[in-house]
């Protein structure tokens, strides 16, 4: 069995964002790190890997700096790792597309991936690399687990646990779970730097990324918050509570 | 607000990737495992377990030592770790310190073939503490006139003698001890349970609350023939491992200088006073500043030293001045931070003040700072000045 995880690298929740010419300013990000719903993903794929012999091939789609997040996927324990180098920007249709020849050409029997990524929170590659792949997918799912030749996924639902079967290849998009993520150790990070990437363009894939379908048109800041209000002295205090009761909403 | 580190002049570019990974994975783990348990361990004076268990899980104790299950990283990635687990505490750092380059260090120089293969696996994934008998109560900076003794007894030591300040003492499973043998300094490898020796904990610190220190006694300790470490005599032993943990420290002592930095700017850009945070008044940015001055030059020394540990053309002296200059000038932006945090800087809501307890041991242990002033005196003029003897 072979799994393959779809990781972006994406700037760390630390790191500040500016913004040039209506898209973010890539070169101040002093720290790019692994989104974290793929990394609920990526240890979901470790653990089938421990628990079901699965071969983990982590696939990222970006510039030559996102090869760092697949050398932190093998610190971990991916075995595969692919690269599909991009540098140019481009809409989600056509990463879609690249991404799926990717798992296309891993040979992979289910993909796993982020429910979204942390910085465009589109959340649109995994159900769109399904589609292009066609195959189901299961969305907002904690836990993927190989029962009897079938894939068993966990989600959470608004009136509890729900567990959904799943009886061939597909591609599931990945909650935060109850699973606590794991740690690289020193071993691992001396045996990635041992792990060829397989580096690839689109063009190798055969994948055009002219058309992307749907793209970012700009980016802004949010809106600054208004001022605050203040209120003085015991007489204000029908008016603070009439205001959280009515505006705020909190009592 | 996360931790921001210092590194004015980008000296970690310097790095391989690899070293940086490291770096981040112990940064990471500083963040998540030691911060937010830090200040409870220090009131309560223990080491926490699980800090033992993650370290050893990391796979970075004994990091520069290959073979036998240890890491086999560089010096300079060693050097790291010591940094980023000192940023969080000098207790820690002192466990990672003492667990690696003196008690496994000299395993793994000095001890046989069957001695590496008893302990060093277990030591390196954290299963076994080990510490460091070297300082009496009455031989600190004079270790050579120790009193402890070991004599041959049958197919036996007899250790008889007792050892002082032996961060991890209670805790460990084996202690790597230094006797006179016929006169001669041997080190003996005793284990938790041998008979005759006891490690109670020194109880009543103001520094390093976190960290485990013991009396080490021996009353007609008996131990095994084979717990000789047989390749060394004299005070190189002691001395090559002592190198080892200095070295160690000098970029430790940048991780705590580091921690304070940060937490001192930050303090200062948000503490409005007379209608402005104080980072807008000249006092506050001229000890900012020379905080950044210092920090900067403390890093580049530790790094430097490292590429000269990596390479092999090093001597005892460049980890001397490393060690020396590195804790004292962490030591005074310990106590420059708190004076930048004002009241507030004496809580332990804040790391600073007790960074500042902590580093006043560092500064004492390993070597106090007079003592590396004096070997370094010694290589400047060739005179040694230890003692009125010649």
């Amino acid at each position: 069995m072979k799994v393959a995880v779809l990781i972006k690298q994406v700037p760390d929740t630390t790191a500040r964002i500016s913004i040039a010419g209506g898209s973010v300013d890539e070169g101040s990000i002093s720290k790019w790190t692994i989104s974290p719903y793929d990394e609920y993903a990526l240890e979901a794929a470790l653990k089938l890997q421990s628990e079901s012999g699965a071969k983990v091939v982590a696939i990222t789609l970006g510039p030559q700096r996102s090869s760092k997040s697949l050398i932190d996927a093998a610190a971990v324990g991916a075995d595969e790792l692919i690269h599909v180098l991009y540098e140019g920007s481009s809409g989600s249709l056509s990463l879609q597309g690249a991404l799926a020849a990717a798992v296309r050409k891993s040979e992979a029997d289910i993909v796993l991936a982020g429910k979204q990524a942390a910085d465009t929170n589109s959340g649109s590659t995994a159900p769109g690399v399904a589609q292009m792949l066609g195959l189901p997918c299961v969305g907002l799912v904690s836990e993927v687990k190989a029962v009897d030749g079938n894939f068993v996924a966990t989600r959470s639902t608004s009136s509890g646990m729900e567990r959904v079967s799943v009886n061939g290849p597909c591609v599931f998009a990945f909650d935060k779970g109850d699973e606590e993520l794991r740690r690289p150790n020193v071993r691992g990070i001396m045996m990635a730097k041992k792990k060829p990437i397989e580096s690839l363009s689109p063009a190798d894939l055969g994948v055009s990324m002219e058309d992307g379908g749907v793209n970012v048109e700009s980016v802004g800041y949010p809106p600054e918050k208004p001022a605050g209000q203040t209120f003085q002295g015991a007489a204000s205090a029908s008016e603070v509570v009439t205001k959280l009761r009515e505006e705020a909403n909190v009592i | 607000m996360g931790y921001e580190a210092l590194d004015f002049y980008d000296v970690d570019s310097l790095l391989t990737d690899e070293e940086r990974m490291i770096r981040d994975v112990v940064r990471d783990w500083v963040d998540e495992s030691v911060i937010p348990k830090i200040e409870n361990a220090c009131r309560e004076g223990v080491f926490l377990d699980e800090w033992r268990q993650e370290l050893g899980g990391m796979g970075i104790l004994g990091a520069p030592l290959k073979g036998y299950g240890c890491p086999g990283l560089s010096y300079t990635a060693y050097g790291v770790i010591c940094r980023e687990l000192e940023r969080g505490d000098s207790g820690i750092r002192s466990f990672a310190s003492v667990q690696g380059s003196l008690a496994m260090y000299p395993i793994w120089d000095f001890g046989s073939e069957e001695q590496k293969e008893k302990y060093l696996p277990g030591m390196a994934s954290g299963e076994l503490i080990g510490c460091f008998g070297l300082t009496e109560p009455d031989y600190g900076s004079n270790p050579g006139d120790m009193v402890t003794k070991a004599e041959e007894d049958d197919d036996h030591y007899i250790l008889n003698g007792a050892k002082m300040w032996i961060t991890n003492g209670t805790i460990a499973d084996l202690a790597v001890v230094w006797a006179k043998l016929d006169g001669v300094i041997r080190g003996f490898i005793v284990e938790k349970g041998d008979e005759g020796f006891s490690a109670p904990e020194m109880k009543g610190k103001h520094s390093l609350k976190a960290s485990v220190t013991s009396e080490l006694v021996f009353q007609d300790c008996k131990i095994p023939k084979d717990r000789i470490l047989p390749g060394v005599k004299g005070l190189r032993g002691p001395f090559s491992c002592l190198n080892n943990a200095r070295y160690g420290i000098s970029w430790g002592a940048v991780g705590a200088a580091q921690s304070c930095f940060d937490s001192a700017r930050s303090y200062a850009m948000s503490r409005i006073q007379f209608d402005h945070p104080i980072a807008a008044y000249q006092l506050v940015q001229n000890k900012l500043a020379w905080m950044l001055r210092e920090i900067t030059k403390a890093q580049l020394l530790a790094y430097h030293l490292g590429v000269k540990k990596d390479s092999g053309e090093w001597v005892p002296e460049h980890i001397s001045l490393a060690k020396m200059n590195n804790v004292d000038i962490a030591l005074e932006i310990a106590r420059v931070a708190r004076d930048i945090h004002g009241a507030n800087g004496i809580l332990d809501e804040y790391p600073v003040m007790r960074h500042m307890a902590n580093l006043e041991s560092v500064k004492t242990y390993e070597g106090t700072h007079d003592i590396h002033n004096l070997i370094l005196g010694r290589h400047i003029t060739g005179i040694q000045a230890f003692t009125r003897e010649a």
